[in-house]
């Protein structure tokens, strides 16, 4: 039984990844480096207003400020940041109003990833916009949305046609004050999405962002905000892939929500960024800032993320559960092979009355790998009736990696009712021992246990990506998942 | 006149009147120097995070050994000295002999004084003072080490038992002044010895004071302890305690923290085990009410395969109180079938109360078992509406459930006296 298991972690070892091409396309870029030009550089190609210069400006010299963290439980040299092209687009920049005119070249590596968009426009009814480096492709459906008076656009779109709301909650969640890699991100970010639902629509159908980094050298750094009018319902998709490259590059996204009275917001992940070779060499650094806030009474907002792939994953999706009886949650699985190395979790910040909040991460890692979980829940002082559970779990295959637990709970309500539960554990023996039994082959077995372990979360994730979620699992633990 | 200055023009006055012990003076000259390069724990350290030592830094505590007659009268008055015991006292970290008193001892059992251990024992002394508790990157435990006074040396040979328990009491005396008091313990037990120790922590005078202690343990193969810490200082107390246990393959070992009183207290408790199947329980309460500020600091590193340990503590928190616990599990490489379980529940009686906890695991092994939970609530209601539809006031039945709740710990006591001082805190705080 060792021997097998050695045999089928070597095999997972050595997987590769498979969405690890380039797409040969003409690019724009800026110069490598950072500065003032390129920050004016990079607002004047997106045409903007004066207004949105001054806050990259403003954000700009606020990162100028800082030093880049150096808390977390894991290594990695230092990023150089004149080292990055901080913009880099498709040539072909005219108006696109339909599919028909995007670069075919761009198509094809769409229908590569799995998300054809035309098909995907046909079949299943998923409103998808793509954005390929730093700028949003395509947004197909946007009719339809439009009917229900849905926005959802490109974020440069939004700042043009939507001045007013852009202005009023970008930056409200997460502030460029806020950490170093948002200020970095609200200095240059280049594009994203932006969704608008209007008071008491339910959106007709998920919408789905697909972020891509193709371009050498380049960073990604897309800003996404959702905003959720009252009484309003809307679920989110957002997947990444990455070519193999041996350097490492930086995605440093950010990402905010805004949850008004009775809305709910679903944001689900799916991150399959470049995870580099297994000798650790090249990947991407996913070091995302993911904040929402339910602003309004009985407001809802949900997380659910599957972090498979980056070299470095270092992001907490968090909650502000500003309302009364406003609700958070964060189902989470992050898988690490290899050498790669995630230290992630989330932060439920309770501040109305009878707020809820509910933490399930699963953390598994493989190889040479760590994975941490970091979570903080906070009770204020004047959150009565605040209720919080908590459960981590890390699954450990092999005797070279590590799972590391750090949860922070700082409670000063006494009517808080707070619970943490953690355990560790490896796939037992007898657990397969049982399956072998019955005729189901070690490698059936692992996978079935793996999927039992991650169950709870998966089911959480809308359909489409569900069944993408569990491939995915598959390739990062092929061989040993099913 | 800052803590640290008067600390460095201590440690001029110490060096000018060091005796002859080169190794010692040595060991304390480097502590010293790391303790300068330092300088006090921020709220900036991660270890320090939710604790602040603003209040003492900016406070003239004087270094002291001073012996008050009226500390040693308190001593003496101590419920706990009608136990049929070795008692050891020590007022400002200065040893008592008088207030003292020693049954007879198994052959080569030393229980003596440090100051007295290290001219008359110095091969026991020099294997194993300063061998645990690290000074690199210690600011605390260089402080102490650099200007202790002095404390119990229990040194238990191989294959030999301490029948009656040993009883430690550090009293801090602050009448005349605001005191500082740096007391130090060291425990040595050879292969296949047993004792038990208990640490008795009081304070005297208006005057604040803070004491600052180190602990060492040793225990070598298949060696026994049963070790308790009873902290009552009072309201203007501030303590430092920080314990470092070692422990070879075999060791059995069981640690209870009490935390009954004082102002502001800060416990780290670190276990490294070096060999296999070691067996580490630690368990612990904490009362707090008023501003009492009480953080509890562990840290279990299974260094070695087939360990156990088992950690509970548990909390009592009412009024503006604030009590922080950080528990960490470091299961080293290749520390196979370790298991290892941690466990933190804390009871909120009021609404100013404060609790951050962050019970912490670190797991580079794959065949372990390693759980850990916390909670924090509140007196079950539906509990208190049964035990008052039956005639039960209010108070008793929260008294009623409270004493529930610390039982866990209680059971761990083997030492009754110690369990009723501890039922009679929880009376008299609620």
């Amino acid at each position: 039984m060792m021997k097998e298991e050695t045999d089928i972690i070597d095999q997972v070892v050595s997987q590769e990844y498979k969405y690890g091409f380039t797409t040969d396309i003409e690019m724009e870029t800026a110069p490598k480096g950072l500065n003032e030009d390129i920050v004016r550089f990079i607002s004047a190609k997106k045409n903007e207003p004066e207004w949105m210069l001054e806050y990259r400006l403003k954000a700009y010299k606020y990162w100028l400020t800082l030093e880049s963290p150096k808390w977390q439980n894991f290594d990695y040299p230092p990023v150089n940041y004149q080292d990055i092209i901080y913009y880099a687009a498709p040539k072909e920049k005219k108006k696109l109003s339909s599919l028909d005119e995007v670069d075919p070249e761009l198509l094809k590596t769409f229908e590569k990833l799995g998300i054809s968009l035309d098909e995907q426009k046909r079949l299943t009814g998923v409103a998808v916009d793509a954005v390929f480096d730093s700028v949003s492709i395509a947004t197909t459906f946007k009719e339809q949305l439009k009917e229900k008076g849905i926005i959802f656009c490109a974020m440069s779109e939004a700042v043009q046609e939507h001045p007013e709301l852009v202005k009023k909650y970008l930056g409200s969640v997460v502030p460029h004050t806020d950490n170093y890699f948002a200020a970095l991100n609200a200095a240059v970010f280049s594009d994203g999405s932006f969704v608008y639902i209007p008071k008491g629509v339910r959106c007709p159908m998920e919408l789905s962002t697909y972020f891509r980094i193709n371009a050498e050298n380049t960073g990604q750094f897309e800003r996404t905000l959702i905003v959720a009018d009252e009484g309003s319902y809307v679920s989110y998709l957002e997947g990444c892939t990455a070519p193999m490259r041996d350097e490492n590059q930086l995605h440093a996204a950010v990402v905010e929500l805004v949850a008004l009275d009775r809305a709910e917001i679903k944001y689900s992940t799916v991150q399959n960024w470049y995870p580099g070779d297994k000798e650790g060499k090249g990947g991407i650094y996913n070091f995302v800032t993911k904040r929402g806030i339910c602003l309004g009474d009985y407001s809802k907002i949900s997380w659910t993320q599957v972090e498979t792939g980056s070299a470095i994953t270092w992001k907490y999706p968090s909650c502000i559960l500003k309302g009364d009886y406003s609700v958070g949650e964060f189902f989470s699985v992050a898988v690490t092979n290899n050498k790669q190395q995630a230290d992630t979790g989330t932060k439920m910040i309770h501040i109305g009355k009878h707020s809820k909040s509910r933490i399930v991460s699963k953390g598994i890692s493989a190889g040479k790998s760590h994975n941490t979980y970091r979570g903080l829940v906070k009770v204020n002082k004047k959150a009565d009736s605040a209720r919080n559970y908590t459960q981590c779990d890390s699954m450990l295959i092999g005797d070279r990696c590590g799972a590391h637990t750090f949860p922070y709970i700082e409670i000063n309500n006494k009517s808080a009712m707070v619970e943490h539960e953690a355990s560790t554990s490896k796939i037992g023996e007898d657990q397969i021992f049982y399956c072998n039994q019955r005729g189901i082959g070690t490698e059936e077995a692992i996978s079935l246990i793996v999927n039992g372990f991650c169950r709870e979360v998966l089911n959480q994730l809308p359909m489409e990506f569900a069944v993408e979620a569990q491939k995915l699992l598959a390739v990062s633990l092929e061989g040993s998942v099913g | 006149m800052s803590l640290q200055e008067i600390i460095k023009d201590d440690f001029i006055a110490y060096q000018q009147q060091a005796d002859g012990n080169q190794s010692f003076t040595n060991i304390r000259k480097q502590a010293f120097h790391e303790f300068e390069r330092l300088g006090f724990p921020t709220t900036k350290h991660e270890e320090w995070k939710y604790t602040s030592l603003k209040s003492i830094i900016e406070q003239p505590f004087r270094n002291s050994c001073e012996i008050n007659a009226d500390a040693v009268a308190m001593a003496v008055h101590s419920p706990l000295m009608n136990i049929d015991a070795h008692h050891l006292v020590f007022v400002n970290g200065s040893f008592i002999a008088e207030a003292s008193s020693l049954k007879p001892l198994a052959a080569n059992v030393i229980v003596k004084n440090l100051a007295t251990a290290r001219t008359e024992h110095p091969e026991q002394f020099d294997a194993h003072f300063g061998k645990y508790a690290k000074v690199e990157g210690a600011a605390m435990n260089a402080l102490n080490t650099a200007l202790l006074c002095d404390g119990a040396f229990i040194y238990v040979p191989a294959k030999t038992q301490i029948e009656k328990p040993v009883i430690i009491y550090h009293i801090t005396d602050s009448t005349q002044f605001q005191t500082l008091s740096q007391p130090r313990n060291l425990i040595v037990l050879e292969k296949q010895a047993s004792a038990q120790v208990v640490e008795v922590y009081l304070s005297l005078g208006a005057n604040p004071s803070f004491t600052n202690v180190v602990n060492e343990v040793y225990a070598d193969e298949s060696a026994q302890l049963e070790h308790y810490k009873i902290q009552q200082q009072e309201n203007d107390a501030f303590q430092n305690n920080f314990t470092q246990v070692f422990q070879e393959a075999n060791t059995n070992i069981n640690q209870v923290t009490l935390t009954l009183d004082g102002n502001w207290t800060r416990n780290n408790l670190h276990f490294y085990m070096n060999g296999e199947n070691c067996n580490t329980l630690l368990y612990g309460l904490y009362l707090t009410d008023g501003h009492q500020f009480v953080d509890n600091h562990t840290r279990v590193d299974h260094a070695m395969p087939n360990c156990y340990s088992d950690e509970k503590y548990k909390g009592i928190l009412k009024d503006k109180s604030t009590a922080v616990f950080n528990g960490k599990i470091m299961v080293h490489l290749d520390a196979q079938k370790t298991n290892a379980y941690q466990r933190n529940q804390n009871i909120l009686l009021s609404d100013e109360a404060t609790i951050n906890t962050k019970p912490q695991l670190e797991i580079f092994a794959d065949d372990v078992k390693c759980t850990h939970g916390a909670t924090i609530g509140q007196l079950d209601k539906e509990a208190m509406f049964y035990l008052q539809s039956r005639g039960i006031t209010e108070a008793n039945a929260t008294k009623m459930l409270l004493n529930a709740f610390a039982d866990d710990i209680a059971e761990r006591i083997k030492i009754p006296e110690l369990v009723a001082i501890m039922e009679e805190k929880i009376e008299q705080k609620i």
